[in-house]
């Protein structure tokens, strides 16, 4: 299991885009993947539920705590992160 | 589409009918943008059926992502496609379509309504979070279950031009902006959760001459569009997915008044004379452009009341340019003939149309409207003079001045239009010379000040409608009182006497042109009291004609004369109803009244 600590830095947040890139990219691994806030509000979410993705309400600057866990863990864990690292390739 | 194939119950449904006759035809209901949805308890057995139909929906609203996604990526690049990917993904999140799936089993609802509030519960969520964030977010998720819900619901984004084929439109109201897409030759009635009697929906239904009710509180969320449903607009009840004997009955109803249609045709060219000789004018009210054939298969005297008003919401940009409004003028001076056409020029503000940057008023029948509202915005109102005036090179058109409630306002207009004209003539553009001014009388303070007014106004155009409203202070609209507009109200038949009188005196023409010169019995109440010019609905001319050709006006004048010397409502009504039935009760059949 690998987890992480990561601050959204885009300035839309986890806005319905962002959250679509990061759905689809947590879909391409075999990990189960979970996001949760390092506040405490909002159960964690699954990776894969843009839904409950879009329910985490991170706005910018919001801390999240993401967790891979499986045969691609590590793999998942390093996109996820420079996907995030990246603001979700907006300017 | 999925969303018809499930066979329901026949249910009744009761309104007030604002335009005779039968309809008969498929629902379409027209996109509701408060989101009302049908809601429906299913029985058990349906249940599995349900959920099946709303995984086809979910199927059906990924595949339209999937081709709109791909036209962005084409157009505009990656980035956008991307939220319409957000959009997609929504459709494929189990967790959304799984507690979808819940409230249909749970409640035993209908898929759309099971979407609707499972939708309203994540907004709820979110209305709890950052607001900053909510409403990109919320859009998202709505433009989803939006789609999701028109599927299921079988409906249409607004898009009615392209009726495919003959049909009942059903909406919430009629927006006056609706009505202007309609493919009119489609329609073949309308049906309203609000409105009534002389709602704009009545209005355009007359116009257009089709059956309608309104004032059906939910129709819409009892009714799919594609679903079979009936109007009788003489009586105001809506039947939904009739079983086959009630489709027979209105079958053979309908049948009837297309028999009696084709009897109207054929008395067209009856002149509209009095059993003892006198000449009435009917003329017709107009507010749609494609109105102006009925003028002729009416045979019209010309038109009496053009709504302008219309236009403004038949322009998607907002106000007609002025050679936008000259091209409609123009039409309506060259088929109106001899008789001419007059122009009201805009009454918006009100109940009506409000215009933007305008704050909504807290009584807006009382406020910023008509008249007013053009001395207000003077540039739009000098602009539709312009119009008006060029065009009446092409025919006989005059000016009715809405709402005028003193002197000043007809000085102010009149000199307003007197400076519209002589720029025009510096200009040197063709127009029209000394056209005729007119006022309508629909103010009580206008009836009050006839003879004044008459030494400054070339004609009067009395408006029962807002007269009555203003008169009984009765919203007309508002169902908790709209029992008390009654237009055989003695106040009304006395303002209205005064009214007459007082042009007679000062022989300037007086034409009643509200909905009360629709109505054949209220027609006889008001020959009797000296009018004899009449612009109403075209459709209703027909009946009006052979109302008139069978009175004598000694007979008319012995009931108004009865009529206005009673004392309730109640007892005028009772009376002049009597009176018809025992004198003239077959020249109405089978359709008596136009409400």
């Amino acid at each position: 299991m690998q987890q992480r600590t990561v601050t959204i830095t885009n300035r839309l947040g986890l806005h319905a885009r962002a959250a679509a890139r990061l759905v689809k990219l947590a879909a391409a691994f075999n990990s189960r993947i979970s996001l949760s806030r390092c506040d405490g509000r909002e159960a964690s979410a699954d990776a894969r539920s843009i839904l409950a993705v879009l329910m985490l309400a991170a706005t910018q600057n919001t801390q999240l705590q993401i967790t891979t866990e499986g045969e691609d863990e590590v793999m998942a864990m390093e996109a996820l992160c420079s996907l995030i690292a990246d603001r979700f390739g907006e300017n | 589409m999925p969303g018809t194939t499930r066979r329901l119950r026949e249910e009744r449904f009761e309104g007030i009918g604002v335009c005779n006759g039968v309809a008969i035809g498929a629902a379409f209901l027209v996109d509701d943008p408060r989101g009302r949805v049908l809601r429906v308890f299913l029985p058990p057995e349906e249940i599995e059926a349900e959920v099946a139909r709303l995984h086809q929906a979910v199927q059906a609203a990924q595949q339209q992502l999937q081709d709109a996604r791909k036209r962005l990526q084409d157009a505009l690049g990656d980035e956008y496609a991307w939220i319409l990917e957000a959009h997609l993904l929504l459709l494929q999140d189990s967790s959304f379509i799984r507690q979808i799936e819940q409230f249909i089993r749970e409640r035993r609802a209908n898929a759309e309504w099971a979407v609707k509030d499972v939708t309203r519960k994540l907004l709820d969520v979110y209305a709890t979070i950052s607001d900053e964030y909510l409403r990109e977010r919320s859009s998202d998720i709505t433009d989803v279950t939006n789609r999701l819900i028109r599927i299921l619901a079988g409906t249409k984004p607004r898009d009615l031009s392209a009726l495919a084929q003959e049909a009942i439109i059903v909406a919430d109201d009629l927006l006056p902006s609706v009505t202007a897409e309609l493919d009119t030759g489609k329609v073949l009635g309308f049906v309203c959760n609000t409105g009534g009697p002389t709602s704009h929906t009545a209005i355009i239904a007359r116009s257009l001459g089709i059956p309608a009710a309104v004032g059906l509180r939910n129709i819409t969320s009892r009714v799919r569009s594609g679903e079979t449903i009936i109007i009788d607009g003489s009586t105001g009840t809506v039947i939904v997915r009739p079983t086959p004997e009630t489709l027979r009955f209105y079958s053979e109803q309908r049948e009837r008044e297309q028999q009696q249609l084709l009897r109207d045709l054929e008395e067209r060219e009856l002149p509209s004379i009095t059993a003892d000789g006198t000449k009435i004018a009917l003329r017709a009210n107009i507010e749609l452009l494609d109105d102006t054939e009925p003028l002729h298969r009416y045979n019209a005297e010309g038109i009496g009341l053009y709504r302008s008003e219309f236009l403004y919401s038949q322009v998607q940009s907002g106000l007609p340019t002025e050679e936008e409004q000259f091209e409609v003028y123009k039409i309506l001076a060259e088929t109106s003939g001899a008789a001419g056409a007059v122009i009201r020029t805009f009454d918006l503000g009100g109940d009506k149309l409000r215009l933007e940057g305008f704050e909504e008023e807290p009584n807006p029948a009382l406020g910023l409207r008509a008249i007013r509202l053009s001395l207000t915005i003077e540039e739009v109102f000098r602009t539709q003079l312009r119009a008006i005036l060029r065009a009446a090179a092409f025919g006989n058109l005059k000016i009715v001045l809405p709402l005028i409630s003193n002197l000043d306002e007809l000085r102010s207009a009149k000199r307003i239009i007197a400076e519209v004209e002589r720029e025009l003539r510096e200009q040197k553009i063709r127009h029209g010379e000394d056209i005729e001014i007119g006022v309508m009388v629909e103010v009580p303070a206008a009836v009050v000040m006839v003879e004044t007014l008459a030494r400054e106004a070339d004609f009067f155009s009395l408006g029962t409608n807002d007269l009555i409203q203003y008169l009984l202070a009765v919203d007309r609209v508002n169902e908790n009182v709209s029992r008390l507009y009654e237009p055989l109200h003695p106040a009304v038949l006395r303002a209205i006497k005064y009214a007459a009188d007082a042009a007679h005196k000062t022989q300037i023409p007086l034409s009643v042109c509200g909905e009360m010169a629709s109505n054949p019995a209220q027609v006889v109440v008001l020959l009797g009291l000296g009018i004899r010019d009449f612009s109403m609905t075209p459709a209703a001319i027909p009946q009006v004609r052979r109302i008139i050709r069978a009175v004598d006006l000694n007979q008319a004048r012995e009931i108004a004369a009865h009529a206005i010397s009673l004392t309730t409502p109640a007892e005028v009504n009772r009376y002049v109803q009597t009176q018809i039935a025992r004198r003239w009760a077959h020249f109405l059949t089978p359709a008596p009244t136009f409400v």
